[in-house]
């Protein structure tokens, strides 16, 4: 009979410690291997973590809300020996307490799961009937955040999105096929009780709300960021025509082969990474007065989950195809929401793409990811009346920023490279093959 | 204690499908008066068993042509060779009397005043049959006649017909309850609890096994180890008797005995009437298992045969008016048959219909 | 308002009714003389005599028969079980005889059968069991549970009085445990009705007899803990069950949790499911989930029998879980 150990693990190379939010088994359950034991919360991310081994939860040595370094022992595992922790230790069996019997399995049947692992997202018939009710299309649905198990949209995620839409709080859409479909949305937050703030902002009036890890970590990188790096921004037209139409002509063929919805990220990864071979400065960092150049390139993809940002990485995104882009982009988003990030997969990017057009905003300007030196930022994508040729025309119309750190890109270096990606999308023949 | 006579409001005019007692009687006799009066059969009485002993053989008779010809709903169950014990037995019974007859004893349902057309409206499950079609042959009940049809576990009825005798007693009604069991229906477990419950209650409850030597297919000698039926009776404290059931003079003179004796709060009997199922378990038994002869050397002890003999020798009975009656049942089951086979079926949107009374 | 236990609430209810009533009498094994096994009818020899309660002899086919045939003529007969467990012994004639009557003659069968109840007493497999469900399945028959004295009170005498067989499931475990006020006079629970035992916008339980409570105690722990408000839905009727209430309360939150102490499988829990896939589907926001005994006979010791009936435990970990989702 073998002990094994659960660890704290490391989610990301600066994440430092981690939080027990739920042992999902008990001591004295069996757990098989690969089956979800816990679930944590680290300043990057929340995730389930599979068993490493099957066998009976031995110990628990970390409770529930319980904060412990990484590569902490926070469980064993006991291997070789199944039911052996089902039998009394020694002594008379318990007094009989129905509060302390165990939770019969068969009457406690887990709910199924909410998302599907193709990466369609699961809705509640309750949810759906709402959004009808509501005139809610499903590329709105996808694009709210949910705080249900595994990310689901709850019934009250979407009365709040309803209500914040009917007194103007929540913009409308973004087009069809936003880029990225899980996008930053309100995070729930827990009322914090502190006698002191309680004291200077007193209730009713003022709600006292805790940062989450990860708001609390995405400030403490933004402050730093700002301060590392002089920011400079460039803005430019993009006529996104030639893209709506190559994906509008191969949509269906698409979903048909590969089991999910083309979307906008992959043109957009695409362009972002033929302008880095061509201007390959963008894709560094800078260490002291070294520049670090990268000829590889890991590209970020700012979603949001409920707990706030995350920037999973499409790795060697030079290396893909078009269709490779997608997949991958697809692979991550859905993983997001699932929380099934494992910690690689958010560590190691080199540019780092932003998409705050599915809130409809037009411009932004992004603060850059550290230690990159370069973020784009693609705002919502709208009908536009346009010159061609001296003639008015409607187009396709989306404004990219690229903000830069100006310690090494110059305005000019971030003008090419910016007006590169432009001509990329522009240049999307409707009849380039995918 | 006061108790309010309750079946005077509870069931009358609640039977959509009663028919006046008297009506539906033969010419010859009406049955409050006289039936067996001080237990001994008069002439008339005599003629009057013999007609409905043949009245229910011709619609046994007739319910077989239609369930050959395709006509009849289900199965066809027949009581030939039983006629007298169902006969004799019912007409120890009054008006006010309850019966709870099984699957062979048509002719109690006809001497309790049942009449032919109900018969066959039941067997036709149309819509204006007792039950409405929601079930088939003897399976209905007609309070306005106090009879209870059996189901076809026959020994679950024993405890409910022994409840009817409770409820009875308790009113101090001073009727009585019969009912009805095959040797079969002998081995269920409910056969032991609702007689011994009428023993320990002495209740106003008789109940007649009708021994016809064979349950379906399985012979007495597979279905029970006593010599006699009747033995089981010291069991439970009270009356046995095991009578030859093709007799109808002795049948009635014992049910009668019974019937008084349950009438005047002393318990139950129990009464094993032996007889012979001349047909199959139903019209689709070939009835191979009997052995050869057997049912040869029954139809010797034929009941009505047996009673038409001695009616003709004591010259009660005439070839005249033999024919007459003959010539009466015939028009009595060829007007039922027309008019079951002219009625509709109950209204298909009915089924759901009534599961609870209101 | 009296207080009173939940069996003396049920023996008030019959008194009264066969005050009210001639024709209402009891049956049963041990009944007179000896008051009940659980002294339900105590008292009840004395006053109303040997006639009108009647201890009849060790057999429930021939109690249940008897008040069946009794019923039929005319009578309402009150037949208790002495356990719950008991009554199949008498299946046969509560489904081939009581149940199918009123449809095949209408005529009507005016009789109640009294089923002491359930676990929590350490009683074992034979004196433990829930039995509602076998007879759910049963057309023509009527399923009552109540939960507190005042429901158990008013549905005794609906059951009288009603022209149908009424199984009449009354909970062991509460006999004595739980006390309420108990409206005086006539007062009557309509048969058929179920009944809302605490508000909550949250997360509804469904649920009967004893578990009532439990659930009552869950849904003010996660009140309590969670700030989670749990709509606690009594059914009291099992057949019919209160289709419009299952329904309506389930679309007040989305999110349902069936609780009932029998077995999982086969239980009334899933005919309330099924209905509510059937006519509140578009209303779900979250799966289905029922909670009962395992699938298992009622142990007899008293850690196995804690583990295996549902808790005020379980039901919060339930509740906590549909939370989540």
């Amino acid at each position: 009979m073998a002990r094994i150990e659960v660890i704290m693990p490391q989610m990301g190379e600066s994440i430092t410690e981690g939080t027990i939010v739920r042992w999902l088994k008990k001591v004295g359950d069996t757990v098989g291997k690969d089956e979800t034991l816990l679930e944590i919360s680290t300043d990057k991310v929340d995730s389930e973590i599979p068993s490493p081994a099957a066998g009976i939860l031995a110990e628990i040595l970390t409770p529930e809300n319980g904060t412990v370094p990484v590569r902490t022992v926070i469980a064993t595992i006991e291997t070789g020996g199944a039911g052996a922790a089902h039998e009394p230790r020694s002594g008379p069996p318990e007094a009989p307490s129905r509060e302390s019997a165990p939770v019969p399995a068969a009457s406690h049947a887990p709910l199924p799961g909410a998302p599907s692992p193709a990466g369609g997202r699961f809705y509640s018939p309750l949810v759906l009937s709402i959004a009808r009710t509501e005139g809610i299309p499903l590329t709105e649905l996808e694009s709210l955040p949910g705080t249900g198990e595994a990310g689901r949209l709850t019934k009250k995620d979407l009365l709040a999105h309803v209500a914040a839409r009917k007194s103007g709080g929540s913009p409308s859409p973004a087009p069809a096929g936003a880029t990225v479909k899980a996008v930053p949305g309100p995070v729930t937050l827990q009322p914090a009780d502190v006698p002191a703030l309680r004291a200077k902002y007193p209730t009713p009036g003022h709600e006292i709300l805790q940062m989450s890890n990860v708001m609390q970590k995405m400030a403490q990188h933004m402050v730093q960021s700002v301060q590392t790096s002089p920011h400079v921004a460039a803005v430019h037209e993009v006529d996104m025509s030639a893209v709506v139409k190559h994906r509008e002509a191969h949509a269906e063929e698409f979903e048909k082969k590969e089991g999910f919805k083309l979307t906008f990220t992959p043109y957009i990864a695409e362009a972002v990474v033929k302008a880095i071979k061509k201007y390959p400065l963008v894709n560094s960092s800078v260490e002291g007065d070294k520049i670090i150049r990268k000829n590889f390139v890991n590209l970020g993809l700012a979603v949001a989950s409920d707990g706030g940002l995350i920037v999973p990485v499409v790795k060697h995104a030079e290396e893909k195809s078009f269709t490779g882009l997608a997949r991958a982009v697809n692979d991550l988003a859905s993983r997001t929401r699932m929380k099934k990030l494992l910690p690689d997969d958010i560590q190691g990017g080199t540019f780092t793409i932003s998409n705050y057009g599915v809130f409809g905003t037009l411009v932004g300007i992004p603060i850059i990811n550290q230690p990159q030196v370069a973020i784009l930022g693609t705002g919502a994508i709208r009908k536009r009346p346009v010159v061609i040729d001296d003639a008015i025309a409607i187009r396709w119309i989306a404004y990219l920023t690229l903000s830069f750190d100006h310690r090494i890109v110059d305005g000019a270096l971030g003008g090419m490279f910016l007006e590169e990606i432009v001509q990329n999308l522009q240049r999307r023949d409707r009849e380039t093959k995918i | 204690m006061k108790i309010t006579p309750l079946l005077s409001v509870s069931m009358a005019g609640r039977h959509p499908g009663s028919h006046d007692y008297e009506t539906s009687m033969a010419e010859t006799a009406t049955p409050e008066q006289k039936r067996g009066a001080g237990g001994k059969l008069s002439n008339p009485d005599r003629l009057e068993l013999y007609y409905y002993m043949r009245l229910a053989r011709e619609c046994d008779n007739a319910i077989l042509r239609l369930y050959r010809q395709g006509k009849l709903v289900g199965g066809a169950y027949t009581g030939n060779g039983n006629e007298a014990t169902a006969v004799g037995s019912a007409y120890a019974l009054e008006k006010r009397d309850y019966l709870f007859p099984m699957h062979r004893d048509l002719g109690a349902h006809l001497v309790k005043g049942q009449t032919a057309r109900n018969i066959f409206l039941q067997h036709l499950a149309r819509g204006n049959s007792l039950t409405h079609g929601r079930d088939g042959t003897g399976h209905y009940a007609d309070p306005s006649l106090r009879i209870y049809g059996n189901v076809s576990h026959l020994g679950a009825m024993i405890p409910m017909a022994v409840g009817v005798a409770l409820a009875l007693a308790m009113r101090k009604e001073g009727a009585v309850v019969m009912n009805y069991i095959g040797d079969g229906g002998s081995s269920v477990g409910e056969f032991h609890e609702g007689l011994n419950m009428a023993a320990v209650m002495q209740l106003p409850f008789i109940l007649i096994i009708e021994n016809n030597q064979f349950a379906y297919s399985t012979p007495t000698r597979r279905q029970f180890a006593a010599q006699k039926l009747s033995e089981r009776a010291s069991g439970y404290g009270i009356p046995g008797v095991t009578i030859d059931g093709t007799n109808v003079s002795l049948v009635f003179e014992t049910c009668m005995k019974a019937v008084d004796r349950a009438r005047r709060g002393e318990g139950p009997t129990l009464i094993e009437s032996v007889t012979m199922r001349m047909h199959g378990h139903s019209a689709s038994d070939d009835a191979s298992y009997v052995p050869e002869g057997m049912v040869d050397e029954w139809r010797k002890k034929d009941p009505i045969d047996r009673l038409e003999k001695i009616l003709l020798s004591d010259h009660v009975l005439t070839p005249q008016s033999k024919k007459k009656i003959e010539e009466g049942i015939k028009a009595e089951v060829d007007d039922a048959v027309a008019f079951a086979t002219e009625s509709p079926y109950p209204p298909g949107e009915d089924a759901g219909k009534g599961v609870y009374a209101p | 308002m009296p207080a009173l236990t939940y069996i003396d609430a049920i023996s008030r209810g019959m008194w009264e009714e066969m005050e009210r009533d001639p024709s209402v009498f009891l049956i049963g094994e041990d009944i007179g003389a000896y008051g009940g096994a659980f002294k339900a009818t105590k008292g009840f020899l004395e006053h109303f005599g040997a006639e009108r309660v009647i201890d009849s002899v060790l057999s429930e086919a021939a109690i249940i028969g008897a008040a069946t045939g009794a019923a039929v003529a005319g009578m309402r007969p009150i037949a208790e079980m002495q356990f719950a467990d008991f009554v199949t012994c008498a299946f046969n004639q509560i489904v081939t005889n009581a149940s199918k009557i009123y449809y095949r003659w209408r005529i009507p069968v005016p009789m109640v059968i009294r089923l002491p109840s359930g676990g929590y007493i350490h009683g074992g497999p034979y004196h433990s069991a829930s039995t509602e469900a076998w007879f759910a399945h049963v057309p023509g028959l009527k399923i009552v549970a109540p939960s507190t004295p005042s429901d158990a009170k008013g549905l005794i005498k609906s059951a009288v009085r009603d022209n149908n067989p009424v199984m009449f499931f009354e909970f062991k475990y509460l006999y004595r445990r739980v006390k309420g006020e108990v409206p005086e006079g006539d007062l009557t629970v309509p048969i058929g009705k179920g009944d809302v035992k605490r508000e909550g916008g949250d997360v509804t339980i469904i649920t009967y007899g004893s578990t009532v409570h439990f659930s009552l105690e869950a849904a003010e722990k996660v009140s309590r803990e969670n700030g989670i408000e749990t709509k606690v839905v009594d059914l009291r009727t099992l057949l019919p069950l209160d289709r419009d209430l299952i329904i309506d309360s389930v679309r007040a939150t989305g999110k349902v949790l069936i609780v009932h102490e029998d077995t999982l499988t086969g239980g009334v829990g899933g005919e309330v499911a099924a209905l509510i896939a059937e006519h509140a589907f578009q209303d779900l926001d979250a799966p289905v989930k029922r909670l009962g005994a395992l699938d298992a006979p009622v142990p007899f010791a008293p850690t196995l029998e804690a583990a295996h009936l549902p808790d005020t435990e379980r039901i919060v970990h339930a509740l906590r879980e549909l939370i989540r989702y």
